[in-house]
């Protein structure tokens, strides 16, 4: 072959990559917006083992949207949003994504469930550039903008829960044999280093773990009961505190119970212990959260009405107030991103840093910070109701100080629709 | 030592709900050859229906009864109705079918209940009894231990020594005989069904108050935990069963309470694969004997 004629397609592939280039500079709309509609997916499990936890959370969002909707959308478009089920394994996660991406053409990806499953298609969300934002785990692996652009984490990060519970023992119960009970992952593991930096390297006197798979934790809560352990911290879910408890009760051992706000809600709590016996059991029960969750809060009034009205009275929950209270955030997002949203807009939004929320502690989005809250306050449980005690604390992932936290929490604007 | 007595005792209780669940699965080897994946899904469903009667009536021991009898119902439902299309020229068929049979019946019940965790009372007081400052067993795990030596005590006189019980060995060893001799071989496969389904229903219904609660999903781990007893014990054994189920609970304990959770499900496997490299039959199988 001559050199002339390889030269040809040569030329012509240069040609079309400049074209590709030029194109590349006028402005484009980002898939999933049309004229009136914005087009947003997720992954989370609706069936199989992990449903009964978390199957609330897309069906509280999604009711908060269909109230956004009803009342004009944002800036004109009404939030469709395409739930997948997972059914909470990573395998089924990847198909589902790609599905969400690549069939349904989704604009972004809101509130992705669990680490193991949202580990599996946080590289692919981000080598397509496709905004992944508000990741329903308490990882802090979400929070590395350099590595992860597009990833914005939601919950409050295990470490800073556990560092913030640590500083609250301390302070409420000196001089206590501190013991925990974590999940077998990295949810335990990442809580329990939080737990140690503050109470230093000696400063557990157990540390237990529980699997999933295996529904007993007498042999646990028995080494707890033998070690003399007097403030028990809990990284465990909903089913596993409810479980821990009981089994404790049982053994008529009797102690303090801390829970991350991953297995401290204490209406889901009721569900799994029963209404006879769950206000004796959670008497006292510590836990953290970051949200509204206040019974006369403004906040909670307003997500009451809406379940009640868009989401058929379904019960209550603090997966609800998460669900609706992430939707929020997408909405806030989207009204800052402009008239004609795009998928880098809607990133600059966020990294700018005047986005709110809803929580109890300022937001920490940020060029440099794709954590959403730093911070969390301290819940108790009095005669059957979980309510804020006023301690809240700020701290980081690392191995910052735990820093008290004295400004208000984020106030009810304009019946919780955002507005540019 | 107080604390490997507390770790045997909790191993022990464990144990017995393995025992008798392996015990279900070992009754429909025994009658039809097959091994029953649905087995956990089928005692969920007596067990919702426990629940329900429980809730209407007040009454644990109707609901417990409600739970024996639906039990009995769905294993001649199953085996008439979808287990007896399964070719007998591959295993593989019957195996298919009972998977199925899983999804249709877990999806059903998370359609009608939904999927949360319903919690599930005993009449029994359930803390434990303190013996020499140890927790111990509660009277629950004395009463799921009882039953469940109760109910393989007469399962044993009734292959061992009726006539109903060993035509029901004649008619799974050889069916074809057994049909000669005038035993009526589908009746009594139909019958190791119904049995199978009432000890299934009734493992599961002693577990569930001891666990999360209530779910389509409760005895998911019991059924595989179920399969490894009958497996270590011999599919052919009810004592296999027993003494499997046993030392299934009390390792399970042990590992959790010497080594970690995290290890449980390892240590599980670790064990049926060793002994399935020593005796592939398993522990108590008499499979040399008839081959002879």
């Amino acid at each position: 072959m001559s050199q002339r004629s390889r030269s040809i397609p040569a030329l012509v592939a240069t040609a079309l990559v400049a074209a590709g280039l030029s194109a590349c500079s006028t402005p484009e709309a980002s898939p999933g917006v049309t004229d009136d509609t914005i087009t947003i997916g997720t992954h989370t499990p609706l069936t199989g083992p992990a449903a009964a936890g978390y199957s609330s959370i897309s069906a509280a969002t999604k009711a908060y949207f269909d109230y956004v909707n009803d009342n004009g959308g944002i800036n004109g478009r009404s939030i469709e949003y395409v739930v997948k089920d997972d059914g909470y394994n990573p395998a089924t996660t990847q198909t589902v994504v790609r599905e969400l991406v690549q069939e349904e053409e989704v604009f972004a990806v809101l509130n992705g469930l669990g680490t193991p499953t949202h580990s599996s298609v946080v590289d692919y969300l981000n080598e397509n550039e496709v905004p992944d934002l508000f990741v329903a785990s308490g990882s802090p692996q979400w929070d590395q903008p350099e590595k992860y652009p597009w990833t914005f984490a939601y919950n409050a990060s295990y470490i800073v829960e556990a560092k913030a519970l640590a500083t609250y023992a301390q302070e409420t119960w000196p001089d206590k044999t501190y013991c925990v009970l974590g999940q077998d992952d990295d949810f335990g593991t990442d809580f329990t280093t939080g737990l140690l930096t503050v109470l230093g390297g000696d400063g557990l006197a157990s540390t237990q773990t529980y699997s999933v798979s295996v529904q007993d934790v007498v042999a646990q809560i028995g080494a707890m009961q033998a070690a003399g352990c007097e403030v028990n911290f809990l990284a465990t879910v909903n089913g596993f505190t409810a479980l821990a408890l009981g089994t404790a009760a049982k053994m008529k051992y009797r102690a303090q119970w801390v829970s991350s706000s991953s297995g401290g809600d204490y209406p889901t709590l009721v569900g799994y212990l029963g209404e006879d016996v769950a206000p004796l059991l959670l008497q006292g029960f510590v836990s953290s959260n970051y949200l509204p969750f206040s019974p006369d809060d403004e906040w909670v009034t307003l997500f009451q009405q809406i379940n009640d009205e868009y989401n058929g009275g379904a019960q209550f929950s603090g997966n609800t107030v998460f669900g609706m209270s992430v939707g929020y955030l997408f909405a806030q997002a989207l009204a800052q991103a402009g008239e004609d949203p795009t998928r880098e807009s809607v990133l600059d939004a966020l990294e700018v840093g005047t986005l709110t929320g809803n929580g109890i502690v300022p937001l920490s989005f940020s060029k440099d910070s794709h954590a959403a809250f730093e911070g969390v306050g301290i819940t108790v449980v009095d005669k059957g109701v979980q309510d804020y005690v006023g301690e809240v604390f700020t701290t980081d992932a690392g191995s910052g100080d735990v820093v008290p936290f004295t400004g208000e929490p984020v106030a009810l604007e304009g019946d919780g629709i955002p507005t540019a | 030592m107080d604390r490997l007595v507390f770790l045997l005792g909790t191993g022990l209780a464990r144990g017995a709900v393995l025992a008798l669940f392996a015990l279900a699965l070992v009754l429909i080897w025994r009658g039809a050859r097959v091994i029953n994946f649905a087995q956990g899904a089928m005692a969920v469903v007596s067990t919702y229906v426990a629940f329900e009667v429980t809730a209407l009536t007040g009454s644990y021991w109707l609901g417990l009864l409600a739970a024996l009898v639906s039990g009995g119902v769905l294993g001649f439902a199953v085996e008439r109705g979808v287990m007896r299309f399964a070719s007998p020229r591959s295993p593989l068929s019957g195996v298919i079918l009972a998977i199925g049979l899983v999804m249709v019946l877990q999806s059903a019940l998370g359609i009608a209940f939904g999927p949360d965790y319903r919690p599930m009372r005993v009449p029994f007081d359930d803390s434990a009894v303190l013996v020499g400052g140890v927790p111990l067993l509660s009277p629950y795990d004395l009463f799921v231990l009882v039953t469940a030596v109760v109910v393989m005590v007469v399962l044993a006189v009734l292959f061992r020594w009726t006539s109903l019980g060993l035509q029901m060995r004649a008619a799974a060893f050889a069916p074809e005989v057994s049909r000669l001799l005038g035993v009526r071989v589908s009746r009594t496969v139909t019958l190791g069904w119904v049995l199978s389904s009432v000890v299934g229903s009734l493992a599961a219904l002693l577990l569930v108050p001891t666990s999360l609660g209530l779910n389509p999903h409760a005895t998911d781990s019991l059924f595989v935990l179920g399969f490894t007893v009958a497996v270590v014990g011999g599919l052919d054994s009810p004592v296999g069963a027993l003494v499997g189920g046993v030392v299934v609970g009390v390792a399970m304990s042990l590992v959790t309470g010497y080594l970690g959770a995290g290890l449980v499900p390892i240590a599980v496997l670790g064990l049926l694969v060793l002994v399935l490299l020593l005796r592939p039959a398993g522990l108590f199988a008499a499979a040399a004997a008839r081959h002879a």
